[in-house]
């Protein structure tokens, strides 16, 4: 690599450009577990009391265990309708030759820049129309919709690269191009469909404004909108407390992002917010 | 474009894979219908949501952009109610004094129609009795007292029969709501038989509860000084927010990280893509222990005796500095890892041709890196210009818009004008002619973006070069 | 789903005494309350009591009725009011909701809210004990659509230690309250005394008045402080030169330094705290305020700490306090046999000695007269001192489907005149066209 032994500058200057986020993913950690005196933010006592949450619910809330499995349904499920669409639709539009095909892929582009927010009365007004207004199936599938146009485009890119002969090979042994594309072509993407996945899942487990809106329901009620609504509630600030919730929230975004860093850094880099 | 698929490729594809694939196969005009079956169905699940999640909500926000949509007018519809206040909108707005007077006018006259209806609706028979033989042809002028007689009947009527009765021998319309046009001017007409047309059509239109068309909302949001302010914060924010983080300060993490050894360049983005991975709730609340008066910042600058205050909100300018912080440092992640990962893409033997002191590195800079990156640079700007343009999670969170509105981006205040009405009444409508123009900015920006990164090309030929 | 199961296996049911009822029957009845803490849990829980009353009832008539409520509390009104319109829109609202009564106008107008008066004997016991001006504040056109559930004032604080600090004697202080109401204390004093506090180091700066953190009705009074009125005749009024007055006197109270001006958005929590244990000099809040400064915040003595007052006159105006009275209101259902229920879960939660449990509780004010004879309302010295003091002088925000707009706007514009992004003369030049924009003939502006 160029410039070895001159790089404790580099260091130095991303050090402390970096101290922000790193104190505060720190006491992030810290303060759920310790006691500080009031005005300092020097640990003087450990302790377990700002997790009581994890088994004492709060009286008109939703347990923190419905509320997390809330959570894993809503993310795990618009991921797997992510795959799914995104699987399907970008090997169409890398290889078959659909009508149509290039404005579809041009439409995807665009759908980019409708973003849920600004049409989120409309949306609200089609899933009532559907009748999912306040279910989690209802904001699956709006949020597996407004991920959809992203994962369309990592799948081409991912299709793109698969070598015609394997499919011509298919072709040849008398295989349709369904079989082709699912026993063939679909294992060669496993990579894409492994890091997609990834993708859509954290994307879910973070979404806060669609299931505020969309499913405000206590027995459909996500990991952040309960932690939305705790912090919100003035009668019982606790920062120690949202900490711990917080922490226990992102703690498997953290473990995943450890783990498969380099894949969700990629595809992160594409991701859609700002 | 070509940059954000490279850097996926990178990670994911089997080396040689790339190469195989060079010659776009003569052969598919020879599978062109199975193809074109199979490719329909496959894309029906995007269609789908597509059509479902879409067009179906972009087509609604137009339409709704044109009405009066609101908490009180409701979305589906609405039905004629004689308020006192569409009888005021009659006299006042038509002078129709007379007309309002006599159809609001609480009367209730007990007449043999009206004890025949009763004896249709099944009324109990004694009831009908004693109403026949004790109180034919009284009139009463208040509702309440009418019904306070109602109650005392010997037969003592629960609450709804007595409802149902007065119904019947109500005489004016105050306060009745009906559910069509039709049914409305009937009983109009059993007030007042000489109804002119004109006369119809103001009391419809004044007692309608529903949403009507209107492009009031467009010439609202031309007039209203509200929007230039929005907007210009808008542009403010987005320019900002581009230039200082997704642009400039992406590109010094990626140059410095490309500077020191792999090892400490690896944690660095590791630290500055938490923001990214963050959920916004947490994300948020994090910067405001960090800003807020009992916060980090503030706990730490009394040592200095600099007086606690909440940083995040302190003035406009800190606020600004925040919500362009907070945003930026999510969104500098993505701008990071393209343009890293164009920089590994630059050939080994042009740096090497280099000695690498201090003064010569930024020559590299200059000379090498930033004329490779012009394309992932632009991606990276079109890209985010829309993401910024509307992002919301965060802002919401942080500042909600405060203080004083000088944080009120547009994607902001169209949830605020459509979604959030301290007193009940949200404004369909208004939030909707917001978000169309959102959505029409969208469509164009993209539309240039497809154009400038040569949209054709990379659907003709779907191979990946960089 | 609930409902059409219902439908589907509940004979018709009626419902005043008369009536009878199916042999058995089960019936969920659903009820939300926005914008409540802690200690308003009886908004939803009187419901239940009332449930037990109207089942045992039902059992003495020698009838089976289970009435199953769901609860459910909102802390925030914001979030509240967003869940209950599209729940409305996707016809699944529940059946009772505890809100402001300002939302009867627009509720009413979409048809999502009918009136009680269908359902309930106005006339009969007890809401015929009910304050009749708070009937009125729960009616929309001549209709009574809810129940009020609890009524309020909102009063001016003093912290005595620091009054004393800056002059006062503690004979100054009892009659504070007196000077206030009779004109002779002003908003103009306010500021004198906060910027007193300041200039003497006896509170920090930007704590000598302290107002609400964000919007509320409380800003309402200061525009009827200097002389503004709300509606007339059914009609919005905009009184331009009360409103700058108004907003003048935030701005005013930032330049002597006593308010801060980044004041609005101060996290609820923390201004709780601060007013409860003593940095703030002068406030404004509400009835309830002293449940929470007690309860809460662990505020020992509240009346040997803090005096309060109606909200002092301002130039042009009359001292005022302002009563938002929650309402117990029944929304439209394809079910009417669960409408009158509902209904007669509200009549009976608005007995007073259920009512009583909530006033005193959460520290608001009665509803019906009869709540005097009970000793635990009679007995509580803040019910009675402020109900005495504040009550007979309370107005009311007006029940007007445009309402909602005037106060996003007027809001706004305090907003930006107090943070310096307007002037007070540009803010309601800009409110001025903003309401002519939106709400064209519906407001009067002079």
């Amino acid at each position: 690599m160029t410039g070895h032994l001159k790089s404790w500058p580099f260091v130095l200057a991303l050090s402390i450009i970096s101290a922000p986020i790193v104190l505060m993913y720190s006491y992030l950690f810290i303060d759920t577990i310790t006691n500080s005196p009031p005005g300092s933010f020097i640990p003087h006592e450990f302790t377990l009391e700002h997790w009581r949450f994890l088994w004492e619910t709060r009286p008109g809330k939703p347990s923190i265990w419905r509320v997390t499995l809330n959570s894993f349904l809503f993310a795990s499920s618009s991921c797997l309708v992510v795959l799914v669409v995104s699987s399907t639709a970008g090997y169409v539009l890398s290889r078959l030759n659909v009508p149509g095909r290039a404005f579809f892929l041009a439409g995807v582009m665009v759908l980019h820049a409708f973003p849920a927010v600004t049409l989120i009365v409309a949306i609200f007004l089609v899933l009532q129309m559907v009748g999912l207004y306040n279910s989690l199936i209802g904001v699956i599938l709006v949020k597996a919709a407004i991920d959809m146009p992203l994962g369309i485009w990592i799948m081409k890119g991912f299709y793109d690269t698969v070598p015609w002969e394997i499919e011509m090979a298919g072709i040849a042994d008398g295989a349709s191009r369904f079989t082709v594309w699912r026993k063939l072509v679909l294992p060669q993407v496993k990579p894409g469909l492994f890091a997609l996945g990834l993708f859509a899942f954290l994307l879910g487990w973070s979404e806060f404004i669609l299931p505020q809106v969309l499913a405000p329901g206590g027995d459909v009620q996500v990991l952040s909108v309960y932690l939305a609504g705790l912090i919100a509630d003035d009668n019982n600030f606790d920062m120690a407390m949202f900490k711990s919730v917080g922490l226990f929230y992102i703690a498997p975004v953290l473990i995943l992002f450890l783990f498969f860093q380099k894949y969700l850094m990629n595809i992160y880099g594409g991701g859609t917010k700002g | 474009m070509s940059a954000s698929r490279d850097i996926v490729e990178a990670a994911a594809v089997p080396a040689g894979a790339a190469a195989a694939s060079a010659h776009p196969p003569r052969w598919r005009a020879g599978w062109l219908n199975s193809s074109r079956g199979l490719g329909l169905i496959l894309l029906m699940p995007a269609l789908v949501l597509v059509v479902l999640f879409f067009l179906m909500p972009v087509v609604l926000t137009g339409v709704f952009a044109f009405t009066n949509m609101s908490t009180a007018t409701g979305i589906s519809g609405g039905t004629y109610q004689v308020t006192p206040g569409a009888l005021r909108e009659l006299a006042d707005r038509h002078g129709m004094d007379e007309l309002a007077e006599k159809l609001g006018q609480p009367s209730f006259v007990v007449d043999e129609q009206g004890l025949k209806a009763l004896e249709e609706m099944g009324i109990e028979p004694a009831i009908i009795a004693d109403l026949r033989e004790g109180h034919l042809g009284e009139t009463h002028a208040s509702r309440r007292e009418f019904e306070r007689m109602l109650r005392d009947l010997p037969e003592r009527p629960d609450t709804r029969t007595v409802k149902r009765i007065s119904g019947e021998f109500s005489r004016s319309l105050a306060n009745s709501r009906f559910s069509s046009r039709e049914s409305l001017l009937a009983a109009a007409e059993g007030v007042d038989p000489e109804l002119t047309e004109e006369e119809k059509t103001a009391l419809v239109q004044a007692t309608y509860t529903g949403w009507v068309w209107t492009a009031d909302n467009f010439r609202r949001m031309a007039s209203s000084r509200d929007t230039v302010r929005i907007l210009l914060n808008t542009i403010f924010f987005v320019a900002t927010t581009l230039i200082i983080f997704n642009t400039a300060f992406a590109m010094l993490l990626a140059i410095t990280t490309h500077y020191i050894p792999e090892r400490p360049a690896g944690i660095f983005r590791i630290i500055w893509f938490l923001p990214r991975i963050s959920p916004a709730v947490i994300y948020v609340l994090l910067w405001k222990w960090f800003a807020w008066d009992t916060g980090f910042l503030s706990a730490f600058l009394d040592n200095f005796g600099i007086r606690p205050r909440n940083w995040m909100l302190d003035t406009a300018a800190n606020a600004w500095f925040f919500v362009i912080v907070i945003n930026g440092f999510v969104g500098a992640s993505m701008g990071m890892v393209i343009f890293s990962s164009a920089i590994k893409a630059i050939p080994e033997s042009l740096f090497h041709a280099a000695s690498v002191d201090g003064a010569y590195r930024w020559q590299q800079v200059r000379h090498i890196i930033l004329p490779q990156l012009k394309w992932p640079i632009l991606f990276v700007t079109c890209y985010q210009t829309l993401s910024l343009l509307t992002s919301i999670e965060q802002t919401l969170l942080a500042t909600d818009g405060g203080p004083g509105g000088a944080t009120e981006i547009w994607s902001l205040a169209i949830y605020h004008t459509a979604l959030n009405n301290y007193a009940g009444n949200l404004q369909y409508g208004y939030g909707a002619a917001m978000a169309l123009v959102l959505v029409v900015i969208g469509i164009v920006l993209s539309l240039i973006y497809l154009r400038v990164f040569n949209y054709r090309a990379l659907v003709a030929k779907p191979r990946i070069e960089l | 789903m609930t409902k059409h199961l219902l439908r589907s296996t509940v004979a018709a049911v009626a419902l005043a005494s008369s009536a009878t009822y199916a042999l058995a029957e089960d019936v969920t009845i659903r009820v939300w309350a926005g914008g409540s803490s802690p200690n308003d849990v009886y908004r939803v829980d009187a419901i239940d009591i009332a449930a037990d009353l109207l089942e045992r009832e039902a059992a003495v008539r020698g009838e089976e009725l289970n009435i199953t409520v769901e609860k459910k509390v909102d802390n925030t009104w914001d979030d509240f009011k967003q869940a209950v319109t599209l729940a409305a829109e996707a016809g699944n609202v529940p059946h009772i909701l505890v809100t402001g009564h300002e939302d009867i106008g627009p509720w009413s107008q979409s048809g999502l809210i009918v009136p009680i008066e269908d359902y309930v004997n106005l006339d009969a016991w007890p809401i015929n004990d009910i304050y009749e001006n708070l009937l009125e504040v729960a009616s929309y056109g001549g209709v009574v659509y809810g129940l009020p559930q609890d009524a309020e004032a909102r009063p001016f604080f003093f912290w005595k230690e620091y009054m004393r600090k800056i002059g006062y004697t503690d004979a100054d202080l009892d009659g504070l309250a007196d000077k206030v109401q009779s004109g002779e204390y002003t908003l103009a004093n306010v500021l004198e005394d906060a910027k007193k506090m300041v200039d003497q180091g006896v509170v920090p700066a930007g704590y000598g008045f302290y107002p609400r953190p964000n919007n509320g009705p409380d800003y309402w009074q200061f525009y009827t402080s200097f002389g503004g009125v709300m509606e007339e005749d059914g009609k919005l009024v905009l009184d331009k030169a009360a409103m700058q007055r108004f907003y003048q006197f935030f701005v005013d109270a930032v330049a002597a330094g006593v308010t801060r001006k980044n004041h609005i958005g101060t996290p609820n929590d923390q201004w709780w705290a601060e007013v409860a244990s003593g940095k703030a000099g002068i406030w404004h809040g509400g009835t309830w305020h002293y449940a929470r400064y007690t309860n809460q915040e662990g505020l020992k003595d509240f009346f040997g700490s803090i005096s309060f007052s109606l909200i002092p006159a301002g130039e042009g105006g009359k001292a005022n306090t302002l009563t938002h009275p929650l309402v117990y209101v029944l929304t439209k259902q394809d079910n009417e046999d669960e409408v009158a229920i509902a209904a007669e879960l509200v009549k009976i939660a608005s007995e007073p000695r259920i009512n009583t449990l909530h006033a005193i509780k959460s520290a608001h004010l009665g509803i019906t007269k009869q709540q005097s004879n009970i000793d635990l309302y009679s007995n509580d010295r803040w019910a009675r001192e402020a109900t005495e003091r504040l009550l007979p002088h309370a107005n009311a925000m007006p029940n007007n489907a445009e309402f909602g707009t005037y106060w996003n706007a007027m809001w706004a514009g305090l907003e930006a005149s107090w943070t310096g992004q307007k002037t007070p003369e540009q803010a309601v030049q800009d409110l001025e066209a903003e309401l002519k924009n939106s709400l064209g003939e519906g407001i009067v502006i002079r």
